[in-house]
């Protein structure tokens, strides 16, 4: 090969990839148990899932996103774990998992999504995991109800919140992960202590057992639960405020919120996502299948539209048959561009209480509850 | 072409002059943040300078001992800035055994 200047910039660009992929195949680490995902932090775990795996009602396990707060505590071993129930209750309680396990089990389809996913959309930027589309998945949680657990223990009727404590406590003086939840969510019927997702135990994931607050935010799921206790008044450490809170009046982008004005997280908004094609992606000039998913929360999803066109004609997409409250509808919609050229496909979701998709996601200081119409950029190519 | 070579001599000398604090700011990074979680959180924010300090206060009162903020805030901005483009996504590597895929 004769050394022209461009073979050797292309041996010069050949050698940068090759440096870049080795440097990151050396930097990486694999997390035992999850397929290759979108690594935000190992220590610990934030893995995003890659939408790519988002092809299925139920996201299995070893694509199921992760976010810990605290470093995972040491793995606790099923025939140890106690379940303590104290507070505003008659009968204080230790529990065994075998307790839980005699207790009515119920299978809860819920989607759980991490407070923050799409902060990296935000802008400006705000301090975070700089999720984008992937915080977030559907399981099958399975377990007794908190209510029952509740009325072994003989709560109060004067008790107005639980406190939930997991096993995972903070190096130095890190606040401990605490989340407090009000008595009517904590006895709703899908409100469960999980002692399973998908049928499987994964640590991970808060097992042996987590509780699942189906609708809200995944930070009110709190993992490796040890302690529930009744009480009068809402926990006030960091992860309650001013952690995990949003302002209650819409501020200018880039603007601190007056800390009095900020209010707890409760139930998720109504989102779509776009998951195939992918932002950037380039497809051939077919027929192709627009594909992904939206959810509303505690509500139902009614309809998904798409738009081809940058959002100037909308149509309807099919969605996958079950019309559930907490859990997410898989929608799709055969496409077949007309021409080649970019295409801007964008996705706007309807909930059964008519809340819409809006253009513009309120900015906030903490990048939480993204649910702007959801927008990727797709190439047709003709076919050769 | 020499106001270029001029332009690129007084941005070297000015880098060249920050370089030993962003060192230092490299080195503190690793000491002050990496008890509590790995380096990819720091590195994957964008942030301006008013936000970093926000954080190492935040970090400071959870009880991070940062010894050189001034040389740590330096490194930070200078390579984490709001004005840097987002840095790609990485990915970690394959932790199903092969068997269970």
């Amino acid at each position: 090969m004769p050394f022209t200047r461009r073979s050797l910039f292309a041996t010069i660009a050949a050698g940068a990839v090759a440096s870049q992929v080795a440097r990151s195949a050396d930097d990486s680490v694999a997390i035992p148990g999850k397929r290759p995902m979108i690594l935000h932090n190992d220590r610990p775990e934030d893995l995003e899932t890659p939408v790519h795996y988002f092809d299925s009602w139920v996201t299995p396990v070893d694509v199921f996103f992760v976010r810990q707060h605290l470093p995972r505590p040491s793995k606790i071993d099923p025939a140890a774990y106690r379940l303590t129930v104290n507070g505003m209750v008659s009968k204080p309680l230790e529990l065994t998992l075998a307790d839980l396990q005699k207790l009515p089990q119920y299978t809860i389809p819920a989607t759980i999504e991490c407070t923050g996913n799409g902060r990296g959309f935000y802008v400006p930027k705000v301090p975070g995991v700089q999720w984008m589309r992937g915080a977030i998945g559907n399981a099958e949680w399975r377990g007794p109800r908190v209510s029952d657990v509740l009325k072994l223990a003989g709560a109060s009727s004067s008790a107005a919140f639980i406190d939930t404590d997991g096993a995972d406590t903070g190096l130095a003086s890190t606040p401990d992960f605490v989340r407090s939840l009000p008595m009517n969510k904590a006895m709703h019927p899908a409100t469960i202590l999980a002692l399973s997702m998908n049928g499987q135990t994964p640590d991970i994931h808060g097992f042996p057992v987590r509780l699942i607050v189906p609708g809200w935010d995944g930070t009110s799921s709190v993992k490796w639960v040890v302690r529930i206790s009744a009480t009068a008044q809402a926990n006030n450490g960091f992860f309650m405020n001013p952690g995990y809170r949003y302002p209650k009046y819409a501020l200018p982008p880039g603007t601190p919120a007056k800390p009095a004005e900020l209010e707890v997280i409760e139930g998720m908004p109504v989102k779509s996502t776009i998951t195939a094609p992918e932002d950037q992606q380039k497809i051939p000039l077919a027929p192709t299948t627009l594909r992904g998913f939206a959810w509303a929360g505690e509500n139902a999803i009614e309809r998904v539209e798409v738009s081809t066109d940058g959002g100037s004609r909308w149509r309807d997409a099919q969605l996958s048959p079950k019309k559930l409250p907490f859990a997410w509808r898989l929608w799709s919609l055969e496409w077949t561009p007309a021409d080649p050229g970019y295409y801007t496909v964008m996705s706007r979701a309807t909930d059964t209480a008519g809340r819409v998709q809006p253009i513009v996601a309120p900015w906030n200081p903490s990048g939480y509850l993204w649910n702007a119409i959801d927008r990727v950029g797709i190439t047709v190519e003709k076919s050769a | 072409m020499r106001i270029v070579i001029l332009i690129g001599a007084a941005a070297l000398a000015a880098m060249a002059a920050d370089q030993a604090t962003l060192d230092r700011g490299r080195k503190e990074a690793g000491l002050a943040c990496t008890p509590c979680h790995s380096l990819r959180l720091v590195e994957s924010q964008r942030l301006s300078r008013a936000a970093w300090n926000k954080e190492l206060d935040k970090m400071s009162g959870w009880g991070t001992k940062i010894t050189d903020r001034e040389a740590l805030v330096e490194y930070l901005v200078a390579n984490f800035g709001d004005d840097k483009p987002p840095s790609p996504p990485a990915m970690s590597k394959d932790g199903v055994p092969r068997k269970q895929h």
